[in-house]
């Protein structure tokens, strides 16, 4: 998703001198296009974001497009004030893409994870927070980033995930990768691949379960999963998040909200910090996000009533 | 020149009194700087306060937010009406400034420590786009106990920023003390130069002649500069100046007089605020 998404802005920053690229020294391989072909459209603020996202304000308030790109747990974490005071409350036309998302930095534990940063962004008025699944699909964040006028957040996985998509698709609107009858499975970001498998297995029980992607956490597709949610026998999310405040507490807030009644089952990080390290598939495993647990999960809830 | 700085100080009083509390002491620190730059340094157009090339100015110890209104209103910027709606609800303005509710104003600012990192933004981008306009940012001596404001620094010296110009607000005083008892700290000046700024200094922050003096000068190329400026917090009333006390409180019955004598107030003043509210 990284290549994704520095071949998407510098794409952009080639025609528009306004689009700059803003790093923490936290750059990539793929930083040395800009520093090759548009040395004067990269600005590296060092090891010190709260300042790069105040200036990243001040910079888009004299008309400059600033791309700010740094490990996702120290931008939304660290810069969460500044992101809220001189990004947000001006609005100002500040992207952010959160380098990591989840679980990504797999070797380096629960400081290097980010889990909790859709449930912080998303309450952030005039924040779009955006949760791709594969990198057409970061691609068509950055170019809806650039022509939307106002910040968005963007969180993007580093993990050489797989493509979802044939063709570009509406990042505001959730969408169906795998059909079904009988549940439906909520899913964002690149954790998804892990639903899809899982979908399968279930389908050799004989579960129908529809799998869609949720890109946008904030807006929200309501009306998407209000359909889901009317004609399935249950309702399953899944997010590389803690299940307080992401994904799960969305749709739980949409049911109660819209006075429906459905079982819902909450897949994520259950309210604690991820544990374990290994490569992102073993991080995974050891905190029950891989096909494996999720099915498991599904199929537990399932006989034990979860789904009516 | 005294008769300017005793009118703006009234002015800011009648428009806060009223409030139970107001940042008087920590406004009437910046009363001259703040004057000076709006009616002698910045380059700005009243009727197109968005103008691209206009200087930037920042008040990133915002709640000395009662100085720049009272300026905005003076250079004809923000009515009459507007300003005595200070902290009052409806369409109003507040005890920190926020460019929501004023023309004229960058960003909000409030939470100490963001106005010199937005400003150094500014600073970069006009001078990308080859703009004459500079970046004044004014932060105050506590404020400066942030860690992100010396992330700004850093940042400012790497990006060269010959177009920035911050003034401390030096009144060795913050919210609840004395700075050099606070964190122990005595003198900035060797601070500045050791990030690579220029640094000048006001050794009177509440004379005007100097004031523009030092402001007026050029920053030497490459460089951002910091003035610092010696100031009295509560400066112009005597039972306020130098007195950690006062940072956010209003005078009662008894010390209103002092205020009344030494702003040259009068009762018909002080009635017509209380009707206001």
């Amino acid at each position: 998703m990284q290549k994704a998404y520095l071949m998407a802005l510098f794409e952009l920053a080639e025609k528009d001198p306004n689009v700059l690229l803003l790093l923490a020294d936290s750059g990539t391989a793929y930083d040395e296009l800009f520093k090759k072909y548009l040395p004067n459209q990269i600005l590296d603020f060092g090891i010190a974001e709260e300042n790069m996202v105040a200036a990243a304000g001040g910079m888009a308030s004299c008309g400059k497009i600033p791309f700010v790109y740094t490990a996702s747990t120290f931008l939304a974490y660290r810069s969460f004030e500044f992101i809220r005071n001189d990004v947000c409350l001006q609005n100002a036309n500040v992207k952010f893409v959160g380098m990591g998302e989840g679980m990504s930095w797999s070797t380096l534990g629960p400081t290097h994870h980010t889990t909790e940063e859709l449930a912080l962004l998303r309450v952030l008025p005039n924040l779009i927070v955006l949760s791709p699944s594969c990198p057409s699909a970061v691609g068509q964040c950055v170019k809806f980033a650039y022509q939307h006028q106002g910040p968005v957040y963007i969180r993007i996985g580093m993990g050489g995930e797989p493509e979802l998509y044939d063709k570009p698709v509406d990042v505001l609107k959730n969408q169906t990768l795998k059909d079904g009858s009988d549940i439906s499975i909520f899913a964002t970001g690149s954790v998804i691949n892990e639903a899809l498998k899982a979908a399968e297995m279930l389908s050799l029980k004989g579960v129908s379960a529809k799998v869609i992607d949720v890109c946008a956490i904030s807006p929200f597709d309501r009306e998407n999963v209000i359909a889901e949610v009317k004609s399935k026998r249950g309702i399953v999310t899944v997010e590389e998040h803690n299940v307080v405040g992401g994904l799960g507490s969305i749709v739980s807030e949409i049911v109660a909200e819209e006075g429906l009644k459905v079982n819902l089952l909450k897949l994520g990080i259950q309210h604690g910090f991820a544990k374990g390290y290994g490569t992102l598939a073993q991080v995974r495993e050891q905190n029950g996000l891989d096909h494996n647990s999720i099915e498991r999960e599904i199929s537990a809830w399932l006989s034990n009533g979860g789904a009516k | 020149m005294e008769e300017i700085g005793k009118r703006i100080r009234k002015k800011m009083f009648l428009t806060a009194y009223g409030q139970k509390a107001a940042h008087l002491a920590p406004a009437f620190s910046v009363a001259e700087i703040v004057y000076v730059l709006y009616k002698k340094i910045l380059k700005f157009d009243v009727k197109n306060p968005n103008w691209k090339d206009r200087d930037r100015f920042i008040l990133s110890k915002g709640h000395a937010s009662l100085a720049q209104y009272v300026m905005l209103n003076e250079v004809g910027i923000l009515s009459d009406e507007k300003l005595n709606s200070f902290c009052s609800p409806g369409n109003s303005i507040g005890g920190e400034v926020n460019p929501h509710d004023c023309p004229g104003i960058e960003v909000s600012t409030g939470s100490l420590g963001h106005g010199l990192g937005f400003g150094v933004g500014q600073a970069i981008a006009l001078k990308i786009d080859k703009s004459p306009a500079k970046v004044y940012v004014v932060v105050g001596n506590g404020e400066i106990n942030e860690g992100v404001v010396w992330e700004s620094v850093m940042a400012a010296h790497k990006f060269s920023l010959d177009n920035l110009v911050v003034i401390l607000d030096d009144n060795k005083i913050q919210k609840m003390g004395y700075t050099a008892d606070t964190m122990k700290i005595r003198s900035w000046k060797e601070k500045w130069e050791a990030f690579g700024w220029q640094v000048d200094e006001i050794k009177d922050g509440h004379n005007m002649d100097e004031i523009y003096d030092v402001l007026s000068k050029p920053n030497e190329a490459n460089k951002p500069r910091v003035v610092i400026a010696n100031t009295i917090k509560g400066k112009g009333v005597s039972i306020m100046e130098g007195d950690p006390n006062w940072h956010w409180r209003m005078p009662n019955k008894k010390e209103l007089g002092v205020f009344m004598e030494e702003l040259n107030i009068t009762p018909e003043e002080i009635e017509q605020c209380k009707k206001r509210i």
